[in-house]
């Protein structure tokens, strides 16, 4: 049956407020990445592709904040997906107890960015900080760090505070897709005296990858997002070592003040950001077909 | 067709309007509820706007602002502050505006050169006001001959001391020699006191480099720098770096100095656990809070020998007043100007916020602030460096360097990365 | 008994650092540096609680946040729930554009049109004011709720949808008598998702609020980082203060989240 013309007005408030304040916005950005705007001077020249060029190859920062951005985004795609996904499995059964460890693990997802860079910093913190002092306490002395001070662990410091941020989403997501698996699925497995890695190979993750697929693209769009977390505990510090993508847009563009040029990188990054999570889609998609 | 057409509109249309004026209503009465209490403008009541990064001064700016506001009952004043970061990055754009900041403070190096260049600030050289101010700290805030901005407060960036810990480790005088001031390290480090403590982790490298590179280097090197006639892969810097990398190199700095931010940097001066804090004379007063017993003055590593020093120390005029170009409000901002360049205002601001300012005849109560007023007169500094690197990404780099080195890295490493940085910049 | 420590393990991680905000906002500054960890001989107090009501107005900010979080809420999920249901209900690529087109709007980062978006609220004299932050919060927050609803309204049985247009209902009833009602568990958890971006949106206060009176609540937050540098115990305690709602709103509608929660991603 064909669907009314009608509909087409449901569109009109929410397409007028996201067109004027969203997409024309979003579109200058294109429109100022051929210019060498500042961001404040009534007057600019076009450049042409002049800031694309000097992305790729007049910018060892910019190839250095992808690089760290993709450290951090493996690095919370895989234990944040791991941890959620064990996590979900545990606690699958909606028992009072469950639910409970659920809205636990959830907690710290309704926390604003701000309170958990503050709450992190001080964690990390070498000198006063819980973590070292915790570690010497059970006798781990020797694994202490200057944490957030040091180069090559910052950005996982920062990785791992993101996963503790944001596990506990993906974890609903996560049981909500177990809930869709029809329980006699597992009952033949076990008449057949599938071993519990069997199951879950040949079961649950197959069935899962509906979630999983939710799960993954959103991580990446939040850790390539990550810029509060980032910005609030290290400024991109110690040098360059926790750059990321986003960070150095806000420093080109509002540090610097070449709107042009942080416009182009942010037209590169929309583009890194879309190719990612249409892989990822294909990936996992692919994988789905397989079983 | 166009009933059900015209009956969709009229259903969303109700909806929305009657929420949109649930929302604006409310708005508006939140506003009142959180107004702080001056927002009633009278018939002839001006209302201007200040805006500034200094959180720690609002108590002193609130009594300031009231006793303004008794005096010229025309003018009232409202002020915002902001944390210094995010006034750094969005002042620019909310003075575009003229609505806001009819007064405003601003930094100087690449915000005020970008604030200049885009005509966000009135020139002000014609004012009386300015003959109120000490002359050669604020040439900081002119551009060919035309006074823009006003700097207010006058900082020495350089380490803050502990006097009894230096005198019990033997150095009645500070050492003025490289020589002596690491043997001065060493003996306090082998009393068991950490020599310097820099929060590495926020302020401590930028403002450490100025007293570091302030006799290695000629006047005007960042200038060149950004130029392109200097190179940071040259003596002066490498030189700075190398000399940084020996003070870690020998354990002259707390531990995880990268990981230090300035409260704990503070802590540990307070507790007497080190006697140096790599940070600036505006810190003085917050160590007294903590530890009222301490005794403190003020100290920069001589890193040449005696006879080639050229600088004791080193000044940096800051927080510089400005009036908003696209103001409608200009004579009235300039009253709250001329107002706070008051000899008496300008004291009660000194002593209450513990700084030491660029207004002539302002009588310095505090006992850190006459103990230190010296540095004033009789010290030759140099204007910190750092702010005479106008490109905030070569700001950055330069920093980088440092950092580079207290992670680890060789000197000449350090400077050639930052240098391939600069001058990817230049371009 | 491995499922069990894992369990705990996870919960002290969480537990444990909670636990020293609220440790640290009961505490003086001297006092977290003599023993970060440790409750002090002189035990704990609250002056800082007060401290902050006092000397700052969160009262109003409260309040601001409230308007600026429930009419923003309400808003974008008016509208995106009826751009679902439009996406829902069209077939073929003309849905998949439309779908494309609005959830671009979750991959574009903030900072890109940070701008052009200033320039364009001031141009439309809507800064230092609540309904501005509302209008752009609606627009920002629109297509994730876009991309939650739509995926849960495609998995709405169509037969019901066909039944009621013979009996001759329009795409506006069936929206309002069905649709809606069938949707409710996911419009909660959709809205517990922008209640959490809304309330805690520092950007757009940032940009568009100078005036005091139209503050919001983690702006004010902000404030004091630079008031209090890193003054740990008085940043925590405006951290409680300003998460305390949130954690109220989240307690009261858990339920109705997680059960939302799951059925949006059941057919993902």
């Amino acid at each position: 049956m064909k669907v009314s013309k009608s509909i087409y007005l449901f569109f009109i408030p929410g397409a007028i407020l996201y067109a004027i304040f969203f997409l024309y916005p979003a579109l200058s950005a294109f429109y100022y990445s051929v210019t060498n705007w500042d961001g404040i001077s009534p007057s600019y020249a076009f450049v042409g592709f002049e800031n694309y060029v000097r992305a790729f190859t007049g910018d060892s920062i910019f190839m250095k904040a992808i690089g760290n951005n993709l450290k951090f985004l493996l690095f919370v795609v895989v234990f944040q997906t791991i941890v959620a996904l064990v996590f979900a499995m545990i606690l699958r059964k909606n028992s009072k107890i469950n639910v409970f460890w659920r809205a636990l693990f959830f907690f710290p997802t309704i926390l604003s960015s701000v309170s958990v860079a503050f709450v992190w910093s001080f964690i990390y913190d070498p000198n006063l900080g819980l973590l070292n002092a915790g570690l010497e306490a059970v006798g781990l002395g020797q694994l202490q760090q200057g944490w957030l001070g040091d180069e090559s662990a910052a950005i996982f410091a920062l990785a791992f505070t993101q996963v503790w941020f944001h596990a506990g989403q993906m974890l609903i997501i996560f049981v909500a897709g177990l809930h869709a698996i029809p329980n006699d699925l597992y009952e033949v497995a076990n008449i057949e005296g599938a071993t519990r890695w069997q199951t879950f190979r040949k079961v649950t993750w197959p069935l899962l990858a509906p979630s999983a697929t939710i799960v993954i693209a959103y991580t990446t769009i939040q850790s390539f997002k990550a810029f509060d977390l980032v910005f609030a505990m290290t400024r991109g510090g110690p040098n360059y070592s926790t750059e990321i993508i986003a960070t150095y847009i806000y420093e080109v563009g509002f540090r610097s003040y070449s709107f042009g040029y942080a416009s182009a990188i942010s037209v590169i990054f929309m583009a890194i950001i879309a190719l990612i999570t249409f892989l990822q889609f294909k990936a996992l998609r692919s994988g789905r077909v397989n079983y | 067709m166009k009933s059900r057409l015209r009956k969709y509109i009229g259903s969303f249309g109700l909806i929305s309007m009657l929420t949109v004026a649930g929302c604006a209503g409310s708005g508006s009465s939140g506003g009142e509820t959180a107004s702080s209490g001056d927002t009633t403008t009278g018939e002839d009541v001006t209302q201007i706007s200040f805006i500034h990064w200094r959180g720690e001064d609002v108590d002193a700016f609130e009594k300031i602002i009231s006793d303004f506001e008794s005096a010229n009952q025309s003018v009232q004043v409202e002020m915002n502050t902001y944390p210094s970061e995010q006034y750094q990055s969005n002042a620019q754009q909310m003075l575009r505006s003229g609505s806001v900041g009819d007064v405003f403070a601003v930094f100087p190096g690449s915000q005020f050169e970008i604030m200049k260049k885009a005509g966000l600030m009135a020139d002000l050289t014609e004012e009386a006001f300015v003959s109120n101010f000490e002359e050669t700290p604020i040439e900081v805030g002119q551009v060919d001959g035309k006074q823009y901005a006003l700097p207010y407060q006058m900082v020495f960036n350089m380490p803050v001391y502990n006097k009894d810990l230096i005198e019990a480790a033997g150095f009645d005088e500070i050492p003025q020699s490289w020589e002596g001031f690491l043997a001065m390290a060493k003996a306090l480090d082998e009393k068991g006191i950490a020599p310097i403590a820099i929060p590495a982790a926020d302020i401590g490298v930028g403002q450490f480099m100025n007293s570091m590179v302030m006799n290695n280097s000629e006047d005007g090197i960042f200038e060149k720098l950004g130029a392109g006639e200097a190179s940071l892969t040259d003596e002066w810097w490498v030189k700075t770096l190398t000399q940084i990398k020996e003070l870690l190199d020998l354990g002259y700095f707390q531990d995880n100095p990268l990981g230090t931010q300035q409260d704990a940097a503070m802590a540990l001066v307070a507790r007497g656990e080190a006697a140096m804090l790599a940070t600036g004379s505006y810190h003085m007063s917050s160590l007294k809070e903590l530890n009222p017993e301490l005794s403190l003055d003020l100290l920069a590593p001589i890193t040449v020998s005696e006879d080639q020093k050229r600088y004791d120390g080193i000044h940096t005029a800051t927080f510089m007043l400005a009036v908003n170009e696209n103001s409608e409000k200009k004579e009235a901002a300039k009253a709250f100007i001329d107002y706070l360049s008051q000899p008496e205002v300008a004291s009660y601001y000194a002593n209450e916020t513990g700084q030491h300012l660029t207004v002539k005849d302002v009588t310095y109560e505090d006992e850190s602030l006459q103990n230190t007023a010296y540095w004033l007169s009789e010290k030759e500094t140099r204007f910190q460096p750092r702010y005479m690197i106008t490109n905030a990404q070569v700001e950055k780099a330069v920093l980088s360097s440092i950092e580079n080195v207290l992670g680890g890295a060789s000197p000449e490493e350090a400077a050639a990365e930052a240098q391939k940085i600069v001058e990817e910049n230049l371009q | 008994m491995v499922k069990k420590g894992a369990l705990l393990l996870y919960g002290f991680l969480i537990i444990i650092p909670m636990l020293m905000v609220i440790l640290t906002s009961m505490k003086t500054l001297q006092q977290t540096f003599d023993n970060p960890l440790g409750i002090p001989a002189s035990g704990l107090q609250f002056s800082n609680y007060i401290d902050i009501f006092i000397e700052q107005t969160m009262v109003g900010y409260f309040a601001n946040s409230v308007i600026v979080t429930l009419c923003s809420v309400f808003f974008a999920l008016l509208f995106a729930s009826m751009i679902a249901f439009g996406i829902s209900r069209i077939h073929g690529w003309v849905g998949g554009v439309l779908f494309a087109v609005f959830s671009l709007g979750m991959i574009v980062p903030a900072q890109v049109i940070m701008v052009p978006l200033y320039s364009l609220v001031l141009q439309l004299e809507l800064t230092d004011s609540l309904f501005g932050l509302i209008i752009v919060n609606v627009a920002v927050t629109m297509p994730i709720a876009i991309f939650i609803l739509t995926g849960f309204m495609k998995t709405l049985p169509k037969e019901l949808f066909e039944a009621s247009m013979i009996d001759g209902a329009g795409n506006w009833k069936i929206f309002t008598k069905m649709v809606v009602p069938m949707s409710l568990p996911s419009m909660s958890a959709t809205a517990i998702f922008l209640f959490v971006i809304n309330w805690n949106d520092l950007l757009y206060p940032l940009l568009f609020i100078t005036d005091n009176a139209y503050k919001t609540l983690p702006l004010a937050l902000l404030d004091f980082q630079g008031q209090y540098a890193t003054n740990y115990p008085m940043l925590f305690t405006g951290v409680i203060i300003s998460s305390l709602p949130m954690v109220l709103v989240y307690i009261f509608l858990q339920r109705y989240f997680v059960a939302g929660m799951m059925a949006g991603a059941v057919k993902g």
